[in-house]
């Protein structure tokens, strides 16, 4: 409502402007406990601005400056100052100068007393009375009265008569028809859905059975091929190793006949070939080459050693004969050096005289001895140990074996 | 005084839980700006207007050209319980067409709403598994789940869930499991199956056989399979009461013994009987998963001996009126009379 005032006289007066536009301030004054829910259609409580201290009354000449919201100003800080320090000043010099009773003498004490007619009772405790003082409560405010405007105006009344309006009848048909339209519609549409759904269903049920016949039939005619076809393949395999086994078997006995027929030759040529290098042999033949041939050339040998022995002693019983005799030749030929000249025939002297010894030592020798020799060189001459005989001889001397022989040879046409 | 208004009561077609669905063209924009409101309510009430619209395929084509699964992926994250549910809701209803499986895949959302397997509400997770299922039945959708790597949280799902939860897990997973079967077998999913085939809900048991199917396609599943001994759980499974488990199992039993190993295991947990009761089954399903599996172990010298004896009843089901069961009754004769 103010501010429709304001309005209305600004708008008289020409137009303010306002940086704040002028409000009422509320009243800090309560009279009822304040409500929780501070309803919004109570009017403000205002204060009168006539009482308002923050208002400001009188001249407005020597205002009070500053301090009004804290900031003391200096300057009145400093005449507080100045008059706190005069007044303590003061109070001070004027205690100086008032006139006091005077000091008690030594050992007396100076003490209050009452001289009155009545005595009073002097007492620390200061006589105190309670009192109290107590605002009423603040009571809920009551709720706003009712307002009931008085009643103005004049009464009328009106009655509707039956058919007056509308035909009821007649009206409701359309909407009857919209509404049970709609409903049926829904329920139309839902019944067909289901029926529909019902009609699939059971198509594809009957899809379904027949499906899962035809795939069981593939399947198994899958299974069944399968399964013929391994049987196929092992039988086919079984075949096959039938077959293999069959050549194997057949190559075996040809190649187990071929083998017969070659090593059939095989054994008479074996034999054939051990007996050639020796393998068989007649044990008894055997055992006369063994035993009894080795025996018999020892002995053989033993008796050729005999001759031999006998032979290189004949030989050293000739030489020592020889020599004997050549001494005695010597001797006698120093004894009668004239005839006989000795270099150039001194060989065939040798030589002669050899003979003659030799065959004077053979007449010498028994008779024995030369029908061995004689016997022996037969032997010799005639068996092939000839050459063994040569190499003895060869031990004794080459030249008297071969004088031997030549000597021998000479005999032999003579025996 | 008069009033504006005629009666305290709100008009009647006012639903407070729904926001005001604008006209015409406008709707889907209007509601996607509201998505992204920060009001609670608001976001609610949209989703719910949401819910009603995405049952219209066209509103689904508008929607995700807009790039409503932006919004709706992070208010996947949000932390309102109803906010997810009537997210996952809106998911589900638009995986249920195929322009919203597309634009799944190609906004991403499988990885967002994979986030959300271990929420608290059985409903959030319900839904969002119908979501996955239904996302799986498209084959480039089974690729995407598997290529996210949701094999094996949803294998170990398996475990905890709920039985309804678990239904919609094991097709799910059957789905993707025709797919690319390779990440279940490395994560170990058959011992799992196995566990849930013998399960007292039928429908547990009928859909755990239809994902062994499934995971017995490839050569390593069969193995896989084998080695685990499921082979005389299927055989005993062979002789429950309802249809769709024997024709499952018999299923399974059709491609496990495609092996030499299988059929060995089939033949010594005595298959043949069972599976000869239930050539004379009312179900198409039924017979002809008989016949294949019965084809099968005919492979074995010692199953052709045996069912040599049997060969009328096949002869019978040639005269049969399905088409399908007709050849696979012949091929059946061909493989009992074939000699090496």
């Amino acid at each position: 409502m103010t501010s429709t005032l304001t309005d209305r006289t600004s708008r008289a007066m020409g137009t303010y402007t306002y940086t704040s536009r002028p409000r009422v301030l509320p009243c800090q004054r309560r009279r009822y406990r304040d409500n929780l829910l501070q309803p919004e259609e109570e009017p403000m409580r205002y204060g009168n601005i006539m009482y308002d201290r923050r208002v400001i009354r009188g001249n407005t000449y020597a205002l009070h400056t500053g301090s009004l919201l804290g900031q003391p100003d200096p300057l009145e800080l400093q005449k507080e100052q100045a008059a706190k320090r005069r007044a303590l000043a003061r109070k001070r010099a004027q205690e100086q100068l008032r006139p006091r009773t005077p000091e008690p003498v030594e050992g007396r004490k100076h003490v209050d007393v009452q001289t009155e007619l009545y005595l009073e009772e002097i007492a620390d405790r200061i006589i105190e009375v309670d009192m109290e003082c107590q605002t009423d409560a603040f009571l809920d405010r009551p709720p706003t009265p009712l307002f009931i405007p008085a009643k103005t105006g004049r009464d009328v009344a009106t009655q509707i008569l039956e058919g007056e309006l509308f035909d009821f009848d007649l009206e409701v048909k359309p909407m009857l028809e919209v509404l049970v339209g709609k409903t049926i519609e829904q329920a139309l549409l839902e019944v067909m859905e289901e029926e529909e759904l019902a009609n699939l269903r059971a198509s594809q049920y009957a899809y379904e059975e027949i499906r899962n016949v035809e795939l069981a039939e593939v399947q198994r005619l899958e299974e069944q091929e399968r399964r013929h076809r391994e049987e196929k393949e092992r039988r086919k395999k079984q075949q096959w190793e039938i077959v293999n086994k069959h050549n194997e078997t057949a190559q075996k006995i040809s190649a187990r006949a071929f083998a017969q027929r070659y090593l059939a030759d095989l054994l008479p040529s074996v034999f054939s070939s051990l007996r050639d290098s020796g393998y068989f042999y007649d044990p008894i033949e055997r055992d006369i080459e063994i035993g009894f041939l080795p025996w018999l050339m020892n002995e053989v040998e033993k008796t050729m050693e005999y001759s031999m022995v006998g032979r290189t002693v004949l030989d050293l019983l000739i030489r020592e004969v020889v020599e004997k005799r050549l001494n005695n030749y010597e001797q006698k030929e120093n004894r009668d050096p004239s005839l006989r000249s000795e270099g150039p025939n001194g060989p065939g002297a040798m030589g002669q005289t050899l003979g003659g010894y030799f065959n004077l030592s053979q007449t010498q020798r028994p008779l024995s001895d030369r029908d061995y020799l004689q016997r022996t060189q037969y032997d010799t001459r005639s068996s092939s140990q000839e050459r063994r005989f040569m190499e003895e001889r060869e031990l004794l001397g080459q030249d008297e074996d071969t004088e031997m022989r030549r000597t021998l040879g000479k005999t032999d046409p003579a025996a | 005084m008069a009033h504006a208004r005629i009666s305290m009561y709100l008009p009647p077609d006012i639903n407070p839980t729904k926001a005001a669905i604008a006209y015409g063209c406008r709707a889907l924009p209007k509601l996607n700006e509201e998505l992204n409101s920060e009001d609670l309510l608001t976001r609610q009430k949209a989703l719910m207007a949401l819910c009603d619209l995405m049952h219209d395929p066209e509103y689904v084509y508008e929607a995700i050209n807009l790039g409503c699964l932006e919004s709706l992926k992070s208010l996947l994250k949000d932390s309102d319980d109803l906010v997810r549910i009537k997210t996952t809701e809106v998911l589900y209803i638009m995986a249920t067409h195929n322009v919203g499986r597309n634009g799944f895949l190609e906004n991403n959302v499988i990885l967002a709403l994979s986030f959300l397997m271990n929420d608290p509400y059985s409903l959030c997770r319900q839904n969002l598994h119908q979501a996955f299922k239904h996302l799986a039945e498209l084959p480039s959708g089974a690729h995407g789940i598997v290529d996210s790597g949701l094999i094996s949280p949803l294998v170990r799902k398996l475990q905890r869930e709920e039985e309804n939860i678990q239904e919609l897990i094991l097709d799910t997973l059957a789905s993707c499991l025709w797919e690319d079967a390779t990440e279940a077998l490395s994560s170990g999913a058959v011992p799992f199956l196995k566990q849930k085939l013998v399960s007292d809900n039928k429908d547990i048991r009928s859909k755990a056989a239809r994902a062994l199917i499934a995971i017995s396609i490839p050569l390593e599943g069969k193995n896989q399979v084998w080695k685990h001994d499921v082979i005389p759980i299927l055989v005993h499974l062979l002789k429950d009461k309802d249809g769709e488990v024997q024709a499952n199992a018999a299923g399974a039993l059709m491609y496990a013994t495609v092996t030499t190993e299988g059929k060995y295991a089939a033949l010594e947990a005595e298959a043949i009987y069972p599976l000869l009761q239930l050539l004379s089954s009312p179900l198409i399903k039924v017979r002809l998963n008989a016949t294949k599996a019965l084809t099968m172990l005919a492979e074995a010298p010692e199953g052709r001996k045996f069912l040599q004896v049997h060969v009328s009843t096949f002869h019978e089901l040639e005269s049969d009126q399905n088409e399908a069961v007709r050849r696979a009754a012949h091929i059946a004769i061909q493989v009992i009379e074939w000699k090496p």
